[in-house]
């Protein structure tokens, strides 16, 4: 489905990632586990070529390259498989929720209007938003917005969606129904890779958990393997506060 | 003040508005599109591209535009002549006007339109290519309108600047309404100065307002990226729009 090996990235003498090996196989959710600063993000965003890593290799729906080698017309290739879920969300602010949608289907692919439309629709009804079609970015919530990224990044139909910390700009009251649009994809088998802190929807919808420091995978395994018995010192101590209940006793 | 010659004179000068806007619109766009040129290769990534555009601005901004329009005037011809073999003699004055001005505007409008793209979060675009668009389809669809409209007020700007600064065309014998009013002028004696340039204001005046009108219609048009929250929304739903995802402070 979706393999990466290998991976190096340096900004500088900034050393991001530093051989990361990553798999995700049909109908899996992947979430991606780490501290600030440890290259979670950076992964997500080489994976989809919006940072050219420096070594590596990735092999996703057919296409086996390394990504050195990737060309102009391999990396659009790569991206028509692959989708993204913006922390800002990123929506079009010049076009509505629906035509947010309809964009990557009807310029991308060449889908004719009518049945992008209806396929735009079902997908903001999905999430949803059926109310909000003809809503510009700008007229609609944060938690709105996200929802139509999602929408938009599940309409294409890819191979596998990358979440980059999804609920992280959201404030607490809207993480929920970001968080249950999710849910609702995990359950019905849609292939993910999530960059998150919600560590109870980790332990709950992911099929696999991999813990990242330093540009280093850590450790990866099932949710209850990772957070029931971290094998690593590193991770117990990330996962501490999340684990440890008597941090905050008032 | 005679304001029946006032009136006279008016229609005197009216007919040659059309060479007036000749230079503007052509101007205008030549300027746009070198402009468009140089804002690219400013934000490009050949080193040696980038440095020519930043000095050609500099140059260009540093030259008072009177400066320029005699350095084209009694320059260019030279060059033509010894290097291209090429005799302009003949061409119309308003040739060098537009080129002028063409090279004045490359200048300015590149600063106008790098500032514009860069008003627009990158992100957006990087959000166009996620979903399969080419990286032309995404700079097209998304990125360019939105650029436009932070470029109007600017451009709005430009267009009244270029209709007046276009005047000093007169001082290379190029009879637009500017030098028509100077040879009325001079064939009245300069008795009746007043008169002729309250005439000559008068076509300034409402067309440059025009011109305002017409920058704010286009904003109107072209404004979707400003439509407010609805009441009872909080900043959170614009959060989306500023430059939040500034390169190289990701985790």
């Amino acid at each position: 489905m979706l393999a990466v090996t290998n991976i190096h990235k340096a900004f500088g003498t900034n050393e991001v990632l530093r051989g990361v090996d990553i798999m995700v196989e049909k109908g899996d959710v992947v979430v991606l586990l780490g501290a600030s600063g440890s290259g979670k993000t950076t992964l997500l965003r080489c994976i989809n070529f919006l940072e050219l890593a420096d070594q590596g290799h990735i092999r996703v729906g057919g296409i086996d390259i390394a990504f050195r080698d990737a060309r102009k017309k391999d990396i659009h290739a790569i991206r028509r498989k692959i989708s993204f879920v913006f922390q800002n969300y990123n929506l079009f602010n010049n076009k509505t929720a629906l035509e947010n949608v309809t964009e990557g289907l009807i310029i991308g692919r060449g889908m004719p209007k009518s049945q992008a439309v209806r396929i735009g629709k079902a997908c903001l009804d999905k999430v949803g938003l059926a109310n909000k079609f003809d809503s510009y970015p700008g007229q609609l919530s944060g938690g709105q917005q996200q929802r139509v990224g999602i929408a938009r990044a599940v309409a294409v139909n890819p191979e596998v969606i990358l979440f980059d910390e999804p609920t992280s700009a959201l404030d607490p009251e809207l993480i929920g129904e970001v968080l249950d649009v999710m849910k609702r994809l995990a359950t019905e088998g849609t292939t993910m890779l999530i960059v998150t802190h919600e560590m109870s929807f980790a332990r709950d919808v992911a099929t696999k958990v991999v813990f990242m420091d330093e540009g280093n995978v850590v450790e990866s395994g099932r949710p209850k393997e990772i957070f029931v018995k971290p094998k690593e010192r590193r991770t117990r101590q990330f996962l501490q506060r999340f684990l440890g209940d008597s941090d905050y006793a008032i | 003040m005679n304001p029946r010659f006032i009136f006279e004179t008016f229609l005197k000068l009216l007919p040659y508005l059309t060479v007036t806007l000749e230079y503007v619109s052509l101007s205008l766009l030549f300027g746009t599109l070198l402009g468009f040129l140089a804002a690219a290769a400013k934000l490009g990534r050949n080193r040696p591209l980038r440095w020519l555009a930043n000095a050609y601005t500099t140059i260009l901004r540093c030259t008072p535009s009177v400066v320029l329009l005699f350095l084209v005037f009694f320059i260019l011809p030279a060059v033509m002549r010894n290097y291209l073999r090429i005799n302009v003699d003949a061409w119309p004055a308003l040739f060098f006007v537009v080129v002028t001005f063409t090279l004045f505007l490359g200048a300015s409008q590149s600063e106008v339109m790098r500032g514009a793209y860069l008003a627009v979060d990158r992100g957006q675009f990087e959000a166009g290519v996620s979903v399969g668009m080419t990286e032309w389809q995404s700079f097209r669809r998304v990125v360019l309108p939105q650029a436009f409209f932070f470029a109007l007020p600017n451009l709005t700007n430009t267009v009244i600047y270029l209709f007046k600064e276009g005047s000093l065309a007169f001082t290379i014998g190029v009879v637009d309404i500017m030098g028509k009013a100077y040879l009325v002028n001079a064939t009245n004696f300069g008795l009746k100065a007043l008169d002729v340039y309250l005439a000559l204001a008068l076509i300034y005046w409402p067309l440059s307002v025009f011109f305002e009108w017409l920058g704010r219609l286009l904003e109107r048009r072209f404004g979707y990226t400003q439509v407010k929250p609805e009441a009872g929304k909080t900043a959170e739903s614009v959060r989306g729009r500023g430059r939040s995802s500034i390169r190289g402070v990701r985790a």
